[in-house]
């Protein structure tokens, strides 16, 4: 499915990741567990196209996607749920997700499944997206990825500073999404969720991949936290 | 003339100006609002809409509707591809950094005046008015029995005036129909909100950037072809424009549309009337004065955000 093989990328000159190889399955959820500054942003933008590789392969269904330009990534199938949302502000949130409907050109029936899964968001549709609380810009920046139908989700920190109920919602449609058979990479901090609904987890340190483990593994391995992350 | 019909007369004549300076203000501030580029080279897009005008014209031969027709039509889109060209072969190639973009924009300022100067000569070219009759305009003085109406001498305009200023209102009404109602238009907007995430969610930004560039020098060009029979084509006529808009952008805020338009009809009108009164150069005086203040005190302009 998604396969990254030995990628080195960064910002300019400034070099984040040496050579992480990954893969994600259809209906699995892979975990990216590291420190802050270890690179799992830069990892999620450099399969978007967003920074260019230094050296190594991303392969999506055998498409080359690192030799595609950034604005063709999105169009194979594979949707991005940024940090901090980057919502298109001063759009409406019918517009974010006709933004993302045309990524494929999808019709109506896409439309409405996504407002199905996100109610709240069908009651908001002429708000400019700046204006909705922080649970619902998650929402909307949830919706407006998977208006791609994408076969590859994804997301970086959606739960971060969400309440509860959100936290909870966010995780339902993204198991929802697995079960319907999207490969999903995931970055979170929430060792609770992690372990609750990741198949996988790949530690990432100073941009590299050291090892990547299953959650059942890592469940009976909590020392590996530990050594990685620095917490309990 | 007395005071009354004389400031009439004056605010018709800063009406016409304000409408072609919106035009032109509006094309600078969407190439700065989506691009981030300061284009210095737009007053020579201007520049080279009335100098094409000029050139179709005077080819078309005919009634001057005829060539003033196609001039409409085809000088927007030479300039606009001569644009997105430039786009293409300069913009991209240094990344559209804010700095180099300044120096780049310079030189195409210089390229484009200089190649005008040298092809088309140092001359001001008239162009002649689809249609040009002169109105009379009535005007009231109260007497002993109420108001009454009179045509005092002097006082007129002409329909093709009236005409740029309706024109340019329909263009600006098209165009912001075109930015909010459009497909293109939400893409437009979508890339100037968030550039990376346009490209994340398919847009591709190197053909909306010369869409933009080209667009906003359209919309210079189109202003020249409206103002060229009122004032003639000649090579260094980009730089007053050029002035102004800049003026007009920075006090209505920089990338704000509704923003740009207000402060272009309160410029554009202001210097009008304060040309006529006083002189032209006082009307740009006192402008460039409120520019200084508006960056002090409100450095986002009128109705622009501060950056977070």
């Amino acid at each position: 499915m998604l396969e990254l093989n030995n990628i080195e990328s960064g910002y300019g000159d400034v070099q984040v990741l040496f050579g992480v190889s990954l893969n994600v399955q259809p209906g699995e959820i892979l975990c990216l567990l590291g420190r802050n500054g270890a690179g799992k942003t830069t990892l999620l933008k450099s399969i978007m196209g967003l920074l260019p590789l230094k050296s190594g392969a991303i392969h999506f269904n055998g498409t080359a996607l690192h030799t595609l330009p950034a604005h063709n990534i999105a169009k194979q199938g594979i949707a991005y749920v940024p940090q901090g949302r980057r919502l298109f502000s001063e759009l409406t949130v019918a517009q974010n997700i006709e933004v993302g409907l045309m990524v494929q050109g999808r019709s109506n029936q896409t439309r409405e499944r996504v407002l199905d899964l996100f109610p709240r968001l069908r009651e908001r549709l002429k708000q400019r997206a700046e204006t909705l609380s922080g649970g619902e810009q998650q929402m909307l920046a949830m919706a407006r990825a998977l208006s791609t139908e994408p076969r590859v989700l994804l997301l970086d920190e959606p739960t971060e500073g969400l309440q509860p109920s959100m936290v909870a919602l966010i995780d339902e449609v993204t198991l929802k999404m697995r079960s319907e058979g999207v490969a999903i990479v995931l970055v979170e901090h929430h060792l609770d969720t992690v372990l609750n609904i990741a198949d996988r987890v790949a530690f990432i340190e100073n941009g590299r991949n050291p090892e990547t483990v299953s959650a059942y593994d890592l469940s009976r391995t909590p020392e590996k936290v530990m050594q990685y992350l620095g917490v309990n | 003339m007395e005071f009354g019909p004389h400031f009439f007369l004056a605010s018709l004549e800063g009406a016409v100006n304000a409408a072609v300076l919106a035009l032109m203000a509006v094309g600078l501030s969407i190439v700065f609002g989506i691009m981030r580029v300061v284009n210095v080279a737009h007053g020579e897009f201007f520049m080279l809409g009335a100098v094409i005008a000029w050139w179709i014209s005077t080819l078309a031969g005919g009634h001057p509707a005829v060539g003033f027709l196609f001039a409409l039509i085809a000088a927007p889109l030479i300039v606009g591809a001569i644009a997105a060209a430039a786009d293409h072969f300069v913009l991209r190639r240094i990344n559209y950094d804010p700095e180099r973009t300044i120096v780049a924009t310079i030189g195409l300022l210089y390229v484009l005046q200089q190649t005008t100067l040298m092809t088309f000569g140092p001359e001001a070219r008239p162009v002649e008015a689809p249609f040009n009759k002169r109105l009379a305009l009535p005007w009231f003085e109260k007497t002993a029995d109420g108001f009454s109406m009179y045509w005092p001498w002097g006082l007129s305009t002409t329909s093709y005036k009236l005409a740029v200023i309706a024109a340019a209102v329909i263009i600006l009404i098209g165009l912001w129909l075109f930015m909010t109602r459009s497909r293109i238009g939400l893409i437009m907007r979508a890339t100037q909100l968030d550039r990376e995430m346009a490209l994340a969610h398919g847009i591709p930004v190197d053909k909306v950037y010369a869409l933009v560039f080209g667009l906003g020098a359209g919309i210079a060009a189109l202003a020249a072809v409206l103002i060229v029979p009122i004032q003639q084509a000649h090579y260094l006529m980009g730089h007053d424009p050029l002035l102004l808009s800049f003026i007009v952008v920075i006090i209505g805020g920089l990338g704000s549309i509704p923003g740009t338009i207000v402060a272009a009809i309160f410029i554009g009108m202001s210097d009008g009337i304060i040309s006529v009164f006083f002189s032209p150069t006082v009307a740009k005086i006192i402008a460039t004065l409120l520019v200084a203040f508006v960056l002090i005190f409100r450095p986002q302009g009128l109705f622009g955000k501060r950056s977070a």
